[in-house]
């Protein structure tokens, strides 16, 4: 029995024909990453250099497309299955909640596999040109492996919890960034200092998957600006990794049971209806209260933007005013201690630090707005409603795109009064601080626009965010991650060139953070943002156009 | 909430409100490579009157449907409401219809009386109007108790009714519904049903398609039955009754289950010969089928009574939408399409 729900979870995934085409990509995906940094002359250095170069390359180009394909497997399983109904059938087997989880873990896991297999012969290729060790290989698909343990169970364990698949989606994705990406952040301010914030960082930075497998490729650190760190990150992240996927197994097991559709249907309770103190209580807590009878759409109001909003669970109003006031004390209180002198940080590391707070909101936040523009509509049935009044298409794009612009404008705004306090303290940087806002403004529209014309090509929810947050995450990850081969194998102009393609890089450079402060980015990535914009805004509107017309 | 009393219904006839007609298809057809989905087909519908559309799945009812609400373009043929053409007019067929998917189109976490203001702003009226537009919608349709729970919570009865509230938001002169009782439990059938009939009563036209037949035979002025895109009945449901079999059906009730055997003698002794006579002793009739004439079967009753058979009851059964619906789709390809009279009445 156990091994039929294996087999049949794994055919689910395998019989798609889209996985054929995955497969044929990652193949020569794979190859290409290894070719086109083989080496074309005869010599060949007896260090090994050359293939260690290669083979850095590789292997972090393998992390990512591990930790940008995997996730989306995990995270529509369970809560699919629990829409569809086939969990509860699942449930009613003599097969326990242990089993269950196995025998999805398993599948996931050959999922995995498969992708590793792919990857083999672009391995071999670069343990074949020699200096490499087969300890190093191990080691470094260990460390993968270990990788995908961890966020096929965090996806797992996040699907039990998430009532849709896009949502699912979106908090796998959103933790798997975090982890990865974001929890390197506090190292790279704190390096070189002492106390508890340092050794937090450093901790935290355990948890990165490339911070581990830099480390175990002697890459250097990432982002160490030049500072050589003691820490066994690789053993850190490895124990980190095992510890993640116990507890949310665990987690997940703790779920797989009746209690997971044991939910009252929401009786829909109003403030308006409850005492005033309770009334002014929810008032103070929300700001904006969720719960309060809303007023009527104005006549004058775009009736799709206010849709938008309102059906929204992530993005509601009273969030965003949250996440709007914490970035605004956050920037005011950094720009603060910057100038009261009691952080030994220059106003560029704190104008830095309010770039990537900006981009990384932007960019976890965008396509979960504006990637189910048109695919929740047709999935949920409402489209066809839309389409029965007598609201133009056009309207109904501008509508849901208004609903995507205020939450990000909210988001850019916030900042805004530490830029200013830090042009009042340097007024030599107001040039770059402008610089830096029209980046982040075509960084908004550019991920905005990219993920709703990315998210209209498909006609799911769930696959338009995975597709979306993908083609965003490649983005912004590529270029980066060639980046941190800046030094070997690439070379000046190619990173410069690759990092024109990213947002994110640009930004940075105009701010002149180390490490950035050395390739000049615009205007070519402000071209780059515009053109893809346009073509994306097109893209959008055509699909639209298309799903609006009278067959 | 009280179930409103129940509603009782006398088909509206071709002119009792207006002489011009609402709905009227023309030939329509629609194709799609060599398949064809809806062939020729012409009807007329006057205000007040209620159509119900029913055919096995893929019969072509939800084309039809589409077309007139401007979703999907006819191949040929003309579909027009309230003199507007479904293809040319069709931002103006928006404001004349009502439209109820088979799919409901929830939002998440969107409350009843928020979903509806969406959709009266979304048909453009203003905000002072729509509240009391809102709020007169749903005590039509008894959805007031439900307004601030969220949609995507309700049962299944409890959207069917707010999906109605939705389609008259804008006051629609034609309510078209996919499969509105589908899916509903016996009260909430009754419901909706009761519901239309009040509809069909405030002057709409009601284009109802379901599964469900007793549901449309109670509530219909007019049933057309649609199989591989062609429509081959269409009128009341006596009417196609009648055009399913030229023999009627009666029923002698006695008083003595004894007197079963004797009666039914009797009756094949006076019908022809080919006629069905069947004995029901444990209810105490004869059920017989002929095509004799009114005066002959009166004839049958004298003789029932001059045999000294006692004769509590002696009636005509009516041919159930079921019995029809199952007689036009068995032999699809044998029967002919039907075409609409200028009354209103198809002849098949």
């Amino acid at each position: 029995m156990f091994k039929a729900l294996v087999l049949r979870e794994l055919m689910t995934v395998l019989r798609q024909p889209r996985m054929l085409a995955l497969q044929c990509g990652l193949v020569t995906l794979f190859t290409l990453l290894v070719a086109v940094r083989w080496p074309t002359d005869a010599r060949v250095a007896l260090s090994g250099v050359r293939s260690q170069e290669v083979f850095q390359l590789f292997a972090l180009g393998l992390l990512a497309i591990v930790l940008l394909l995997l996730p989306v497997f995990p995270a529509t399983n369970i809560v699919r299955e629990k829409q569809q109904g086939t969990l509860a059938l699942l449930l009613n087997t003599p097969l326990g909640p242990w089993r269950i989880l196995f025998g999805k873990l398993l599948a996931l896991s050959a999922l995995a596999a498969i992708i590793f297999a792919t990857s083999l012969p672009a391995a071999s290729a670069c343990y074949a040109m020699g200096g490499l060790s087969w300890s190093m290989l191990c080691s470094v698909y260990g460390l993968l492996v270990l990788a995908a343990l961890e966020y096929l169970t965090l996806g797992l364990l996040i699907s039990s919890h998430a009532n849709s698949t896009d949502a699912a989606v979106r908090g796998t994705y959103g933790t798997m960034l975090g982890l990865s990406v974001l929890s390197l952040g506090p190292h790279y301010f704190f390096q070189g200092t002492k106390g508890a914030l340092a050794d937090g960082g450093e901790y935290l930075r355990s948890l990165s998957p490339f911070a581990a497998m830099m480390s175990l490729l002697s890459a250097g650190d990432m982002g160490g600006n030049g500072l050589i760190s003691t820490t066994d990150v690789a053993r850190r992240f490895m124990i980190g990794a095992l510890v993640i996927s116990t507890i949310a197994a665990l987690w997940t097991v703790s779920r797989l049971n009746h209690t997971i559709f044991d939910q009252a249907r929401a009786a829909g309770k109003i403030s308006d209806d409850q005492s005033w103190q309770v009334q002014t209580a929810r008032r103070l807590f929300f700001l904006v209260d969720p719960q309060r009878r809303s007023q009527g759409i104005g006549s004058f109001t775009n009736p799709v933007m206010v849709k938008e909003f309102r059906c929204r669970r992530f993005g509601r109003l009273h969030w965003l005013l949250r996440l709007v006031a914490v970035c605004a004390v956050l920037s005011l209180g950094l720009t603060y201690a910057a100038t009261a002198g009691t952080l030994d940080w220059g106003v560029e590391t704190i104008g830095s630090i309010l770039v990537v707070m900006q981009v990384a909101l932007v960019v976890l936040i965008t396509p979960s707005l504006s990637s189910g523009l048109l695919s929740q509509e047709i999935e949920s049935g409402g489209w066809q409603l839309l389409q029965m009044t007598p609201l133009s298409t056009w309207q109904i794009v501008w509508g849901k795109l208004l609903s995507v612009i205020v939450p990000l404008a909210l988001i850019l705004c916030a900042t805004l009064p530490g830029y200013v306090v830090m042009v009042y303290i340097e007024p030599g940087m107001k040039l770059q601080v402008q610089r830096v806002v029209i980046c982040l403004v075509a960084t908004a529209v550019f991920a905005m626009l990219l993920s709703a014309a990315v998210g209209s090509l498909f006609s799911r929810t769930a696959t338009a965010t995975a597709a979306a947050y993908t083609v965003l995450l490649t983005i912004c990850a590529v270029p980066l991650l060639i980046w941190l081969g800046r030094d070997a194998p690439f070379g000046h102009d190619v990173v410069e060139t690759a990092l024109q393609f990213n947002p994110i890089a640009a930004a940075l450079s105009v701010i002149r953070l180390p490490g950035f402060r050395d390739y000049t980015l615009i205007p070519a990535n402000w071209w780059f943002l515009g053109i893809v914009s346009v073509i994306s805004l097109i893209v959008l509107l055509v699909r639209t156009g298309r799903v609006s017309r009278a067959r | 909430m009280a179930a409103p009393p129940p509603v009782s219904r006398e088909p509206a006839s071709n002119s009792s409100a207006s002489d011009q007609p609402v709905v009227v298809l023309e030939q329509l057809s629609k194709k799609y490579g060599t398949f064809t989905a809806l062939e020729d087909l012409s009807l007329k519908l006057y205000p007040g009157q209620i159509l119900g559309l029913i055919g096995p799945n893929g019969a072509g009812k939800t084309t039809a449907i589409k077309i007139l609400v401007g979703l999907i373009r006819p191949t040929s043929g003309t579909a027009q409401i309230a003199g507007a053409d479904c293809v040319r007019d069709s931002h103006q067929i928006k404001r004349l219809v009502g439209y109820m998917p088979d799919r409901f189109g929830a939002y998440d976490n969107m409350r009843v009386r928020e979903y509806l203001d969406f959709f009266g702003a979304a048909f453009g009226i203003r905000c002072k109007t729509r509240i009391a537009r809102i709020a007169e919608v749903m005590e039509i349709t008894g959805t007031e108790y439900m307004k601030d729970r969220f949609v995507e919570s309700l049962s299944h009865g409890m959207q069917q009714r707010v999906g109605l509230a939705r389609t008259l938001l804008h006051d629609p002169r034609v309510l078209i519904l996919d499969e509105p009782v589908n899916g509903l439990d016996p009260q909430a059938r009754i419901e909706m049903r009761d519901l239309l009939i009040r509809l069909a009563g405030l002057g709409k036209t009601l284009i109802v398609t379901s599964h469900i037949l007793p549901e449309l035979s109670r509530i219909c002025d007019r049933v057309a039955i649609l199989t591989h895109g062609r429509m081959r009945a269409f009128g009341t449901v006596e009417e196609i009754g009648r055009q399913v079999s030229q023999r009627r059906t009666m029923e002698a009730h006695l008083a003595s289950s004894e007197q079963v055997a004797a009666a039914a003698q009797t009756i094949r002794r006076h019908l022809e010969a080919d006629a069905e006579v069947t004995e029901v002793p444990l209810e105490a009739t004869v059920r017989f089928r002929s095509a004799r004439p009114e005066q002959e079967l009166g004839e049958v009753l004298a003789q029932l009574v001059k045999a000294n058979i006692r004769v509590t009851q002696f009636r005509e059964v009516q041919t159930d939408l079921e019995e029809a619906f199952m007689t036009f789709t068995r032999p699809a390809e044998s029967t002919p399409a039907a075409s609409p009279s200028p009354g209103g009445v198809t002849h098949v």
